[in-house]
């Protein structure tokens, strides 16, 4: 059984600056998005239990070849990549279209695995919108998976509730940021990690025209200047009142 | 010319900072107040190649090269200066067999490092000194044997099993050569363990030697090759040195960075004082040009054919890294002010730390003799 992780390359955010409310990404380099990492760690978790193989798929900037064997350190299998510097910035409706085209040269598929949302613009529609296209079900806010042989029992992250349902495979699922802890890849794991298959292909191969207006672009960003919030208080009472009014503590 | 690291070198970063932010800096005190490295930090650094990260791949190393050691050597001193020479004195160890060892050594053990629990040490520095002029432990030879005696002064790691690369005098030929011991065979004993000012963690003892028998085939190299196996040992124990005190280097800029953000004084920020502002700018530069010289010497060990000719190079950066390492902490803590001095601040470990670099392995007047040397011979 492939299991298929989608993976989307942004700036790494532990180094974006923010500068008069504009987020500074200049040298700042390419990473996954972090939910990306837990749907890759619960792949090979997944295939640690059952077998199987884990394919990357994942759309972006030529920058993107590189940025993969980041997913293929972490244990993937291979990665099926459509490249082109054009990708920058397309809404998730082109994502969705992108990756589908690679998903459909994937045989044997049992489980497609999304973060809940990625790390930059977390529309969260990208793993629905997948669904759709190939006629897939798809269960989202997964915190929990189980496999049972054709179908696996999925246990989803409600406001109030879990709810725990079944589904046939295959099937796609999007995943909770705290369903785990993606492991750290190892050294030996890295430098094997460029020698990985990986399919590569153009966006003509796939027959989709980027021109119009198929970007994302941003009017106007409303990233929080990094301000310290302060608070005067007059005694030991008042301040134990504000750390706990914060947070900070707890009773 | 290019100064960028790879794809490969950026994760093998980012692999030894998520490791010594997640699993070492919790432990932090710990290893300063033991002054041992865990064993489950140990058993992580095995796991993820970063114990073993120049040696071969054949033989269980994560096979990064000197280029991919410094770079993560860096990140792991820089949360613990104790890790970091315990790692770098696994690197002398291993790098030493590597060079002058024979396939059946290297077999045994650098494999045995590197897939198996031991940890090797290196045994060079005696009571009255380094200079190999002055070693008194000797090597008498018996049949198939040599029975070494003597004494080593501030040696690493000797609490584990594992290969001792001992460095001792022909009794007969007056010849240097190394000889791998395995510790705590017959004959082998260590005194207490030292108690540093700073850069706590490894293990740091004397070593005794009382008629310890080593096979004739655990001689490392030929007999005439040993002073090149020595001048090896030296050049490989800097370039370690110096990526220990590039990462403490990296270490004081964080803290002090974030420290001129935080801290409020008269109403704002110290970091919008001038002063403070041209102290962190200091740091950041010294800190490029220390990355520069450590980086250069880990690129230069792995496209040097013959490692004793790094003498010179690893001299020069292990001098110019652990003085602006004591440098930099010093603007350090001035920007700390009386927190820094306070044990409950990591400032005040880092420049104790930084203060030990220059005395190790050859203090900066000894070692510019070695580099004035060579450049006037």
């Amino acid at each position: 059984m492939n299991i298929v992780v989608a993976m989307k390359q942004i700036p790494d955010l532990q180094q974006v600056r923010i500068r008069n409310r504009q987020p500074v990404l200049d040298g700042v380099p390419m990473t996954f998005g972090s939910i990306d990492k837990n749907a890759l760690e619960t792949a090979l978790q997944l295939k640690e239990a059952a077998g199987g193989n884990v394919i990357v798929i994942s759309a972006g900037t030529e920058e993107l070849e590189d940025t993969v064997k980041e997913a293929l350190a972490a244990g993937a299998d291979e990665a099926y990549l459509v490249l082109d510097d054009e990708l920058e910035n397309i809404e998730s409706s082109v994502s969705a279209h992108l990756l589908a085209e690679l998903i459909k040269q994937i045989e044997n598929i049992g489980i497609i695995l999304f973060g809940e949302g990625s790390g930059d613009n977390y529309s969260g529609q990208v793993g629905p919108r997948i669904a759709e296209i190939l006629g897939l079900p798809e269960v989202g806010y997964v915190c929990d998976i189980e496999l049972e042989d054709s179908r696996v029992k999925v246990t989803r992250s409600l406001e109030d509730c879990e709810e725990i349902v079944r589904v046939n495979l295959p099937a796609v699922l999007t995943i909770m940021a705290d369903i785990n802890e993606p492991r750290i890849p190892s050294v030996t794991q890295i430098l094997k990690a460029g020698k990985k298959p990986k399919q590569i292909l153009e966006v003509e191969d796939i027959g989709l025209d980027l021109k119009g207006d198929k970007k994302i672009i941003t009017l106007s960003s409303l990233a929080p200047e990094n301000k310290r919030k302060q608070i005067t208080v007059k005694n030991g009472e008042e301040l134990v009142d504000a750390l706990l009014t914060e947070g900070v503590i707890r009773r | 010319m290019e100064f960028k690291l790879s794809k490969e070198q950026e994760l093998i970063q980012k692999t030894a900072k998520e490791y010594a932010e997640k699993a070492i800096e919790p432990l932090v005190n710990q290893i300063e107040d033991e002054n041992r490295v865990p064993d489950e930090v140990i058993e992580g650094l095995r796991e993820l190649g970063l114990l073993c990260l120049p040696v071969e791949e054949k033989y269980g190393g994560a096979g990064a090269g000197f280029e991919g050691f410094v770079v993560g050597l860096e990140q792991l001193a820089r949360v613990s200066g104790g890790v970091g020479i315990f790692v770098s004195v696994v690197m002398l160890g291993t790098s030493t067999i590597a060079v002058h060892g024979t396939e059946e050594q290297k077999e045994k053990y650098l494999t045995g490092t590197c897939k198996g629990s031991w940890i090797p040490s290196v045994a060079m520095t005696e009571p009255d000194g380094a200079d190999p002029r002055m070693l008194k432990t000797t090597a008498k030879k018996d049949g198939d044997h040599f029975i070494l005696n003597g004494t080593k002064r501030f040696i690493t790691n000797t609490n584990f099993a594992g290969p001792m690369v001992v460095f001792a005098k022909d009794a007969d030929t007056g010849r240097i050569n190394g000889y791998i011991v395995d510790k705590f065979c017959e004959g082998y004993s260590i005194s207490e363990p030292w108690d540093k000012l700073g850069s706590k963690g490894a293990f740091l003892s004397d070593v005794y030697l009382k008629d310890v028998k080593v096979p004739v085939s655990n001689m490392l190299g030929t007999p005439d090759e040993g002073f090149q196996t020595l001048k090896v040992t030296m050049a490989m124990g800097k370039i370690g040195l110096s990526a220990i005190y590039l990462g403490n280097i990296l270490a004081a800029y964080d803290e002090a960075f974030n420290y001129s953000k935080d801290r409020i004084y008269l109403g704002k920020p110290i970091s919008q004082f001038e002063s403070v502002r041209n102290s962190i700018v200091d740091i950041a530069m010294k800190y490029e040009a220390a990355k520069l010289m450590t980086y250069r010497i880990g690129y230069l060990a792995d496209n040097t054919a013959n490692k004793a000719k790094l003498v010179k190079d690893s001299a020069m950066t292990k001098i110019f890294v652990t003085e602006t390492a004591v440098d930099v902490s010093r603007i350090a803590m001035n920007v700390f002010g009386s927190y820094g001095l306070m044990k409950d601040y990591k400032m005040s470990r880092i420049y104790r730390d930084a203060i030990v670099g220059p005395q190790i392995e050859g203090t900066a007047n000894l070692l510019k003799t070695v580099v004035a040397t060579d450049m006037y011979k």
